[in-house]
Parts: C-alpha cells; structure tokens; sequence
C-alpha cells in the first residue's frame, strides 16, 4: 500500500490531461486501479457536518480519487453532460448509519456544476420510506436533483450473472445511463463488510436468496452484471461514523469516528479501504478479526478475480485531498 | 397507469375468485395491504418457529436453510425478518394468490376426486428452483406484490361460498407461511372443510410435525432423487426432504408425490429406478407417484418441454418397481391420468387434464374385484 497527497498523485496521472480527456469527442470514464481518495470529514454521533464541510470532504475525496486539482474537475473525467446518473444510498440502517444528507448533497452539487442536468441526477434506495428514514426528501421531479425509491419497479425477467438470477431495478437496467455506489463503512454478520459494493444487493429483486457463504460469489456476480458493470463510474463511502461491529442494522456500541470520506472509481479498493479501517478498530478493541469471528470477507478476491478491481493491499494507493 | 405482469397475475386471481364470489373481492380489496410501492411497512406476527442468538441475532427453526439472522435482515425466503431481536413473518394472513381449482390440479388424485379445492399462496420460498413455475411470486418478497389480507376465518368462509370442500396451500411454498397454514387448518377444520398443502418438504421435522396432524393430505414435489441436483438447482438438500416424506407417512397423512422430469437433469432411468425403489421400501407401494412434464420457463429456458417418452418410460420403470400408483401429468388424455386397480387392473377413475369422465369407486374400493384403493374418498 502507497500513500501520496493528491499533488504527488495529479503529476503521476497527468490531471489536465483528465481534462482534456473529457472533453474530447470519443468520452470515456476514468478508471484509476486501486486507487482510493481520502478526505477528513469529522462530526460526532447524530450531529450534521455541515454542508461547507461536506462539500469540501466531497470534492476533496473525489479529487483524491483521481488525481485531479478539484472535485468538479474530477467529476467531469467521470460523467458526461448527457449521462442519467443514479447514486445508489444504503439507508437499510436509518439515519444513524446511511450516508449522510450533506455529503450526497455535495456530490449532486458537483455532478450539476460539471454540467449533468439536475433533472438527471437521481438519489435512489429501496423505497420511499427507507430513504425517509435515513433523512433524505422525496423528490419525484426534483428540485434540486430527483430523490426516490425504485419501489420494486424490476425488470420482467431476470438476468443471469454467474450464480445469480434476478429482476433487477429499471432504475440501473434502463433509466440511468452511470451509476454512482454512495455507501457506508460497516461491519455485516455475513459478508464481513457491507460498503460499496454489497450496496448493489438493493437493486435486485431478491437479495435474501444470496446471503450464504458469506455472500460469495453473490455479491461480485451482482456487480459484475453489465447494468453495474458497464455504468459504474465511482464508488463514495462515507465513514464519517462508522460500524466496526454488529452490522449491517445500526448498533451503538459498533460504532466508531472514523472520520473519513472514500472516493473511488475502483469498486473493491473502495472495499479493501472499508475492510481495512473496521479491522483496525477491531483491533483497537481487542476483538477478533473478521474471520476469526466467522465472517471472513471472500467477496473482494472474488470480485478482484472477475477483474472488477484491485484487492491486493500491496496494490492499494490511498491519497489524502 | 402501467401494471406489470406480477401484478396482472395477482388480479387474474382476484378476478376469478371474484367470479365464483363479488363479495370476497370487495372484500379483499377493501382490506388490501398495498404492495410497498410507497415503502409502507407490512404487517408483522411474531414467527413460531425460531430461537433467539446473541446480539440480537435469530435463528429459524422452521426449514434446513437455518437461516442465521441479523436485526433488519431476512431469511432466505424473504418473507421472515428479524426486527430487534425478535423475528417475525410478514405473511401471516397476506395472500398473494387465490384461487378455487379442481384438486386434481394440485394434482392429489387420491383425495375427494372432482371436488374444488380453495387454494391460496402468499409470496416467498425457501428454495430457488431455477425451473419454478411460479416464480413470479415464489421468488419476490410480500412487498414485491400484490397481496390481500386474508385471515384464516375469512378464507374458509370463502372456500365455503364457493362450494370447496377442501383448502390448499400451494402455487408458491407453504413451508414460509407455516403459522398461516396452521391456522388456516385450525379454521377449516373446525367447520369441516379440508385443509391440503402442496410443499417441497423441505421443513425441518418439529414443524412438520407439528401441523401435519390437521392436515387431511399433503402432496410433495420430490424434485430429484439426486443431492446433486438439489443443490445445483434448487439450492437445498435431498435429506430432509426423504425425512419429510418418511414422517408424513409414519404420522399417517394421505401421501402424494409429484415428480417433475426435467430432460437431461433428473430423468435419467438409472435416477427414476432408483427414486421408485426408495419410495417402495421406505413408503410402500401404495403411496401415489405423479411423473409430471416440464416446460421451460424462469431460469431454465434452454431446454425442451420432456419428452412423452421419457415420461411413458418412467411410468414403465414405477409399475416395473412394485408401484401401485403411478401418473403422468401435464399430458392431457394420457392413460396415465387414470387410475386402475392393482388387484384387476381395470380403470377406477378416468380423467383428462383436471377433469373427471368416470368414477366407479364404491366406499373407496373397486367394484369389480373388491380391493380398498387407499386415500380419501368421503
């Protein structure tokens, strides 16, 4: 694992060169391997962070993330003005353990100021009510950005992906054209992690056939689905407050400031960096790890074998904004 | 205003017991729990079959899976949910589908031949057969469908207003609303009406046994005679479901097993010989085998409807095994709807599809050479 600042990583990357690249006629997203952006963003227990300091958490995580001199600037290497982007929330665990109103907040914001219609950013969860709980507005037309639950609109037919086989939301199959995973860093009594990538499971019609063995292969044959695949541009965490235990509900005595935002265009080194930090509060506490609990984290070599991204922690680059 | 197929299903149910009875579908509209379309909560009864972990964590009791669950999380049949520590169902009383068929359709040939049968599902399985024929509410979750608040007091009274003499748990899988099934039994009993189930068997014997005794019959889709193929493709165990089987007929509830061959998976005559040799010396040769044809559909659609071959030939095989019983099904005017004697091998029973032509039972036995022909026939 390598530690730059956002500076060192800009001259490895070539940042304008990002820029130009998003401009250009043939677009493409910018895909940085193993590469997660960090920003300190801290705020106790229930307490907001504000949106001055989510915003500059936000962007700086996302310029972290790519090497870029600011987050709008990133975002541009992200998404294009024409893109439907849909930012997928984990809000299972209410308001104490969803990612907070702010910090998505900060991202529609740079979305929009890189030049995707507002109309076009979408806020998504389960359900109207579970986004609710987790603090957030419904919003079916927008202003300022749309806000809703898929509430079980899936696709007629299910879709194969290596052992699974569901309906998926039409919110990724159809409407959205780039996909955004905005979740949470937290512990789950089965898959060891719940982050980035398990967030996925919330678009799927049936997410409880897909639990055992530690939700492998399951959860990298959900992500590794085109509908995901194909339009996932970023991966946000926020662990703000994380879960080192207990999870995926909310349960105090899990809970930990980690004070941190992710930001990642690599789906399982977002995850590695979540594995990462509750395994050393873990540590802190004298708990056992993960595994010695019973809940090894398989996911990420699995996901990382169907090439989806990097969990070799040799290979892992956190760069602080 | 756009519906979806799940949804036109459930109607077409509604519709057509709206049919048979307008009040019940006023009824059952009027007391609709919405699909979550809007995330509202459904209702919630605390499981009967479970055990409380540490840290807030459950355990189910009711089926092999076991499922170990965290608060907020759900079993494997998607309709158990662990809400603080305690865990509950979310289908007690919400049934998805109803429906009054001929219980030949269940198919239970042995059992009141030509009488309706209230049949009724919620949403859920235990299992994920990727062949499921009812897959468009097996495979969803209560909030993924339309449902209707259906007590059991309230389903009896239907079934009798429309004249069925029996209820049935079936089209998705029984196993997952086991308390609505007791309770259902309890109802219909007490005003004597029969209660039925159709079910893969894969329940962990206490449940079992402990609502098998207000069942009148019970008719289990051994999928396979193959560990191999239940965990491929159905995503559970041969075991329990032989254990099921095994204490169904030590408690003494009329027994039918339905077979569904499906080309090249199970239908090998190796696989079937050795299926009807087990049912024979574990079950006895009077418990009724359906061999029944498979159609593609859900996550099987690269194979071809069974061939009539290969189930003439695993009738063959059953008769050839010592079987007494043995049927075709999904070949409409086959003579392997009938049923005939054992003892002269006249036809008893003559049927095409879920129809009956003839009966010549008398007091449940042949008329021309006398012999009981065992199930239940009053």
């Amino acid at each position: 694992m390598t530690r730059l600042t956002r500076r060192e990583l800009a001259l490895v990357f070539g940042a304008g060169a990002l820029a130009g690249t998003a401009q250009a006629r043939m677009w493409r997203p910018l895909v940085q391997s193993g590469v997660v952006g960090l920003a300190e963003a801290r705020a106790e227990l229930g307490k907001p962070l504000g949106p001055e300091k989510a915003r500059l958490a936000m962007a700086g995580a996302l310029a972290a993330a790519v090497g870029a001199e600011s987050g709008v600037e990133t975002v541009a290497a992200l998404f294009s003005p024409r893109d439907v982007v849909g930012i997928k929330v984990n809000c299972l665990a209410g308001r104490n353990l969803s990612p907070r109103v702010e910090l998505v907040e900060a991202l529609v914001d740079l979305i929009a100021e890189a030049g995707v219609d507002r109309r076009n950013i979408i806020v998504f969860e389960r359900s109207n009510r579970e986004l609710q709980r987790a603090g957030f507005t419904i919003r079916e037309s927008g202003p300022p950005y749309r806000c809703i639950g898929t509430n079980n609109d899936y696709d007629r037919e299910p879709a194969t992906s290596g052992a699974i086989g569901s309906c998926f939301a039409r919110m990724v199959s159809t409407t959205c054209s780039a996909l955004v995973s905005f979740g949470v860093v937290k512990d789950h009594d089965l898959s060891g992690v719940s982050a980035g990538m398990k967030n996925w499971y919330g678009v799927i019609h049936n997410p409880n056939k897909y639990h055992d063995n530690g939700c492998d292969p399951y959860i990298s044959d959900v992500a590794r689905h085109p509908y995901i695949r194909k339009k996932l541009r970023l991966t946000v965490l926020d662990g703000v407050i994380a879960q080192c235990h207990g999870g995926p509900a909310f349960r105090k005595g899990g809970i930990f400031e980690l004070g941190m935002v992710a930001a990642s265009t690599d789906p399982v080194a977002a995850d590695l960096w979540a594995w990462r930090e509750i395994e050393a509060e873990r540590s802190r506490r004298g708990m056992p790890t993960l595994e010695a609990a019973g809940r090894p984290v398989r996911f990420l070599a699995t996901a990382a074998k169907a090439g989806l991204g990097v969990d070799d922690p040799a290979r892992l680059s956190l760069v602080t904004a | 205003m756009t519906i979806d197929r799940r949804k036109l299903i459930a109607l077409g149910a509604a519709g057509a017991a709206a049919t048979l009875h307008p009040p019940l579908l006023w009824e059952a509209a009027a007391a609709q729990h919405g699909s979550s379309a809007s995330g509202d909560e459904l209702p919630a009864r605390e499981a009967s079959w479970y055990k409380k972990l540490e840290e807030g964590r459950v355990e189910c009791e009711l089926c092999p899976q076991a499922c170990k669950v965290a608060d907020l999380e759900r079993g494997m049949c998607g309709v158990r949910e662990n809400r603080g520590g305690t865990y509950y169902t979310l289908v007690h009383s919400l049934a998805c589908s109803i429906h009054t068929d001929p219980i030949e359709k269940k198919p239970l040939f042995h059992v009141l031949p030509g009488e309706k049968a209230f049949s009724f599902s919620t949403a859920g399985c235990n299992v994920e057969c990727k062949f499921c024929q009812n897959w468009e509410i097996s495979q969803f979750r209560p909030e993924q469908v339309q449902a209707y608040n259906l007590p059991p007091e309230r389903l009896v009274a239907a079934a009798r207003r429309n004249q069925a003499r029996l209820t049935a748990a079936t089209y998705g899988e029984p196993v997952v609303f086991w308390e609505y099934v007791r309770d259902v039994a309890i109802a219909a009993n007490a005003v004597g009406v029969r209660p039925t189930v159709v079910t893969n068997g894969f329940i962990k014997e206490k449940a079992l046994r402990e609502v098998l005794p207000l069942l009148s019959a019970i008719k289990v889709d051994l999928k396979s005679f193959r560990d191999e193929f239940y965990r491929k493709q159905v995503r559970g165990e041969l075991e329990p479901v032989l254990k099921s089987l095994q204490v169904i007929k030590e408690v003494g509830v009329w027994l039918e097993i339905v077979v569904l061959l499906i080309p090249t998976l199970n239908d090998s005559a190796a696989e079937v010989r050795d299926l009807c040799a087990w049912v024979k010396s574990k079950l006895g040769p009077d418990v009724p085998v359906h061999f029944t044809r498979f159609h593609p559909t859900y996550r099987l659609t690269d194979l071809p409807p069974t061939p009539v071959a290969s189930l003439e030939r695993a009738w063959k095989i059953g008769r050839d095994a010592g079987l007494n019983y043995v049927y075709l099904g999904n070949v409409p005017g086959h003579p392997g709807e009938n049923t005939t004697c054992p003892g002269c091998g006249e036809i008893l029973i003559r049927r095409v599809g879920y129809r009956i032509l003839s009966n010549r039972l008398v007091n449940g036995s042949c008329p021309d050479c006398q012999r009981s022909i065992p199930g239940v026939w009053s």
